[in-house]
């Protein structure tokens, strides 16, 4: 009987070509994928090359002077993009996956934005997680929407419920192929993804594919809830739609206006104001005040003391540092609030599942932004390393040419945060069994009336 | 009376419409969407003007309370340009999230506009936004279409269809009775809509209106009102044109889900895929190896430069650059900015043309898809489309050309050509030059540009109309009963 419905539900012809539209849709979302993840492969073989011939250059035209050389010079550190990256984009598009910094103050050179064209931002990505996140719930709707309701239209539902012993068991068979379809739809994309994009078969893979079997089962528990509910097909498809347009684009939308709007960061733009004076100011001040708070800052480099020049390197990245230092309140206030906002946002997302799902995608494929506040964090820590080891070569003087300036590669950085798979995948799972619950009750308490 | 039996008809429709509770609490969720959006709009808007104006005050008086001192040191102070934005976008968000609020503007180097509201979000925006225009583009549409799907179908699965039409009532009477009726329903949720609208605008310029943003309103309810017109004849065309009510419904909700949600998307990934735009490294580098090429200011033994040095102390008739009459270093920096914000525009354009290449297919599709063009024109109308943005970078940047040049003039002028020795003061001005560099102010396009730049979309609007009401006549004369 299985094979029956089946060939059944295949033949139909909105069945095959809802099944080719995702799988073409699907293999879409590969391909972009595929190209974001050249370009960021061949940013990353650029800034190498860039980096390398950069720092050959200025090394070359200002040999006499430490300092000044590292006025110029710029060191890339680059956010690693794992394999899985391009099935999720997520915020990758939006921030830069390479830093570039020179050992002058921090703060204003952090937080430079990638070149973007804003109406691709705008439209956003069809990426994988696009097609599974939107379009798959569509299908599924369209797939369940008429399953019982159809039949008692057509009147072919009293031959079913005499025919079959249990009518339950019935629709359960109706729905067990579709769902196995989808599943197998969506297994084959991933693999071909898999196979395209070389991505390792290994743990984040895994979770990847459970969060997305798990979405897609939620998304037939909703189905099977209304389908339980017996009314018409009308009705069953616009609810089903209603429900959609409300977990994919009021709710999430709603979300994200209330939290920008809770955290606004005024810091944003009273730290840039802030870092400059802070830096700028001192050069009209007495050098003492800057250089104690510096001392006071490294103690290490008190053994430097203030050249009797009125301009000297010492003094120059002193200043430079002042900008960094009298700024921080407002750098440290300015990332609070984002971590409030990925934390809020997150906690929301437990009720919500297509945000859940989109945001744990994210945060398997490391494009979300728990990822990019990690990286600025990362570029802190690195930007204060360069610093420390040029510090005392500055102060010093050090001859430029016994610097072996080739040793100066690009950085990477592995975010190594590992996903809490209970967290991952409790709330669709939660979800699926109080909805399927739920239906199940409709269907006993319905079926000596309805069959 | 005129049109006597299609108000009859649409007197009809509307009241089978609100017989029905769920378009009583589908249009209460709606108003409660509209009011929140309206609500968070307003929040945003003055939040981000407040700041921005709060900081570019500040900005400029920090600008104005720097002490006597080197004018280059000035130029590398720097300013900064905030964006503010304009009234509309308080109901059309556009583009704004991604859009940097803040540039740094300083001598020598051009920055990118930083800290985007979507650079600090999660992947959440991505969704999309709540905001009046978001209502009116995506929702009032779907809202018509489960209103209007079984406008005509309905009629026809019960029978009644026949005996309208032979009751001397002609298809086009019909369609059109059955238009208005969608229509007048859907204008119950428009008019009190766009009643808000203009209050809060109103009250955001405490009433005092300028033509200018008073026609860009206009437009704006104007343009609006038609593209809704559109999705009332699509309706009941669909209606019309199928079998049974079930098959109107699934046609309309598949037009609406590919001419809002997958055409835009698609097209633009068309357009980004096919032109590829360069990574800022690549970019920079890039303008960095043509002033190598050029001429570089920092490197002594420049040609280039070389050739200024040389052709400077032959037309003074002195042996080096400290016995000219003005600073050297200044006019050699005047020189200097001058190739490399060319340079640097040369390659922006460069940039912007791959862009606009990007965007050229979804313009394009705005002939197929009236989404689109109602999209753009509301972006242009609330001066958060992409144009603007691009606009806004321009003026920060002919700012910025203008403050630094200023600042080299300074130097030209007013700085001694005699190097001071190691331990002297450094050479200064006196603080009340700074004035002389007027504050940065955004202006925001204004309406003859704005339609110029959305001729494209004003152009498909119109043959949307012209197109619609010849499907009507086609539709009229070759619709069967049955």
């Amino acid at each position: 009987m299985l094979v029956l419905l089946f060939k059944n539900f295949i033949r139909s012809k909105g069945a095959k070509i809802g099944l080719v539209f995702l799988l073409l849709i699907g293999f879409i979302g590969i391909l972009i994928g595929q190209q974001f993840q050249q370009k960021q492969q061949n940013n990353i073989a650029e800034a190498a090359l860039y980096q390398k011939e950069h720092i050959a250059r200025n090394a070359a035209f200002h040999k006499d002077e430490m300092g000044l050389l590292l006025y110029y010079i710029k060191f890339s550190l680059i956010n690693k993009t794992l394999p899985l990256n391009p099935l999720a984009i997520g915020q990758r598009d939006v921030n830069p996956s390479i830093q570039s910094v020179t050992i002058r103050g921090l703060e204003g050179q952090k937080y430079d934005a990638e070149l973007n064209n804003p109406n691709n931002l705008l439209s956003g990505n069809i990426d994988f997680s696009f097609v599974l996140i939107y379009l798959f719930p569509l299908l599924i709707i369209a797939f369940s929407y008429n399953l019982v309701s159809e039949e008692k239209e057509s009147g072919t539902w009293k031959i079913v419920s005499t025919q079959s012993e249990n009518t339950f068991v019935y629709i359960l068979k109706l729905f067990y192929i579709r769902i196995l379809s989808l599943i197998v739809l969506f297994t084959f994309l991933l693999l071909l993804a898999v196979l395209i994009l070389a991505i390792p078969p290994d743990f984040s893979l895994l979770t990847f594919y459970g969060i997305s079997v798990l979405y897609i089962l939620f998304w037939f528990a909703v189905s099977f809830f209304i389908v339980s509910l017996q009314k018409n097909s009308n009705f069953n498809a616009v609810i089903l739609l209603t429900i959609w347009l409300f977990l994919i684009i009021i709710l999430p939308a709603v979300i994200n206006t209330y939290i920008v709007n809770k955290y606004t960061i005024p810091e944003a733009l009273e730290l840039t104001v802030k870092q400059r004076n802070a830096y700028h100011e001192k050069w009209d001040m007495d050098k003492k005040i800057t250089m104690d708070k510096f001392y006071q800052h490294y103690p290490q480099f008190k053994r430097y003391p203030l050249p009797h020049t009125e301009f000297n390197w010492l003094w120059y990245y002193a200043m430079q540092q002042a900008g960094d230092d009298d700024s921080v309140k407002q750098s440290q206030e300015l990332q609070t609030k984002l971590e409030q906002r990925n934390k809020v946002s997150q906690l929301i997302a437990l009720f919500v599942p297509t945000l859940h799902a989109q945001l744990q995608l994210n945060e398997i494929a490391k494009s979300d932004l728990g990822n990019q506040l990690l990286f600025l964090k990362e570029t802190q820590r690195f930007h204060e390393k360069m610093r420390l080891y040029f510090y005392p070569k500055i102060f010093e003087n050090a001859p430029v040419v016994e610097e072996n300036w080739s040793k100066f590669k690009v950085e990477t950085f592995t975010d190594s945060s590992q996903t809490n798979c209970l967290k991952a995948f409790l709330p669709l799972l939660l979800f699926s069994l109080l909805l399927i619950g739920l239906g199940w009750g409709n269907f006993k308490n319905n079926r000596k009336e309805a069959f | 009376m005129l049109l006597h039996k299609e108000i009859l008809i649409a007197g009809h429709l509307k009241k089978a419409v609100f017989k029905n509770t769920a378009v009583y609490i589908i249009t209460a969720f709606i108003g409660i969407i509209l009011l929140y959006a309206a609500f968070s709009g307003w929040e945003n808007y003055s939040n981000q003007n407040q700041t921005s104006e709060k900081y570019q005050q500040e900005s400029r008086e920090d600008w104005l309370n720097n002490p006597d001192k080197n004018p280059h040191r000035m130029a590398h102070y720097g300013n900064f340009a905030f964006r503010k934005s304009t009234l509309l976008s308080v109901f059309e968000f556009g583009m704004e999230p991604f859009f940097g609020n803040a540039i740094f503007l300083e001598a020598h180097k051009q920055n990118s506009a930083n800290f985007s509201e979507a650079g600090f979000s999660n992947s959440m925006l991505r969704f999309g936004e709540i905001s009046i225009a978001m209502v009116l583009q995506l929702l009032l549409p779907l809202l018509i279409f489960f209103l209007g799907f079984n406008a005509v179908a309905a009629e026809r699965e019960n029978g009644t269809l026949k005996l309208i039409l032979s009751q001397g009532i002609s298809w086009k009477q019909l369609l059109r009775g059955k238009i208005l009726g969608v229509a007048s329903a859907i204008l119950l949720i428009f008019v009190p809509t766009i009643l808000v609208l203009v209050l809060l605008w109103l009250l955001l310029q405490d009433f005092t209106i300028s033509t200018d943003e008073t026609i860009k309103m206009i437009l704006f309810v104007l343009f609006h009102f038609i593209y809704l017109m559109f999705f009332c004849v699509i309706a009941v065309l669909v209606s019309a044109a199928s079998k049974t009510s079930k098959k109107a419904l699934i046609s309309l909700i598949g037009i609406w889900l590919v001419l809002t949600i997958i055409l835009p998307r698609t097209t633009q990934a068309i357009g980004a895929y096919l032109y590829e735009a360069p990574s800022k490294i690549q970019f920079n580098s890039d303008i960095e190896k043509d002033i190598l090429k050029q001429g570089d200011s920092h490197n002594p033994n420049d040609i280039h430069y070389k050739a200024i040095k040389d052709s400077l102390l032959r037309a003074y008739k002195v042996d080096s650059v400290q016995k000219l009459p003005f600073n050297y270093s200044g006019f050699i920096m005047t020189e200097g900015e001058k190739i490399s914000s060319r340079i640097y525009n040369e390659h922006l354009e460069n940039l912007l043309k791959v862009y606009d290449q990007q965007n050229s297919f979804s313009k394009a599709v705005s002939f197929l898809n009236p989404y689109i063009a109602i999209r753009n024109l509301s972006m242009g109308l609330s001066n958060t489309d992409y144009s603007s943005y691009i606009d806004f970078q321009k003026q920060a940047e002919i700012y910025r050309y203008t403050m630094a040049q200023k600042m080299n003039a300074l130097q030209v002028k007013y700085i001694s050509n005699k190097k001071p020795g190691p331990n002297d003061k450094p050479l200064s001005i006196s603080k009340e030059h700074w004035a002389d560099l007027e504050e940065f102010h955004y202006e925001p396009k204004e309406i003859p540009a704005i339609l110029k730049s959305e001729i494209l979309s004003i152009v498909s609007i119109f043959l949307w109309i012209i197109a619609l009401f010849i499907l009507l006549r086609i539709a009229a004369k070759n619709l069967k009963a049955i």
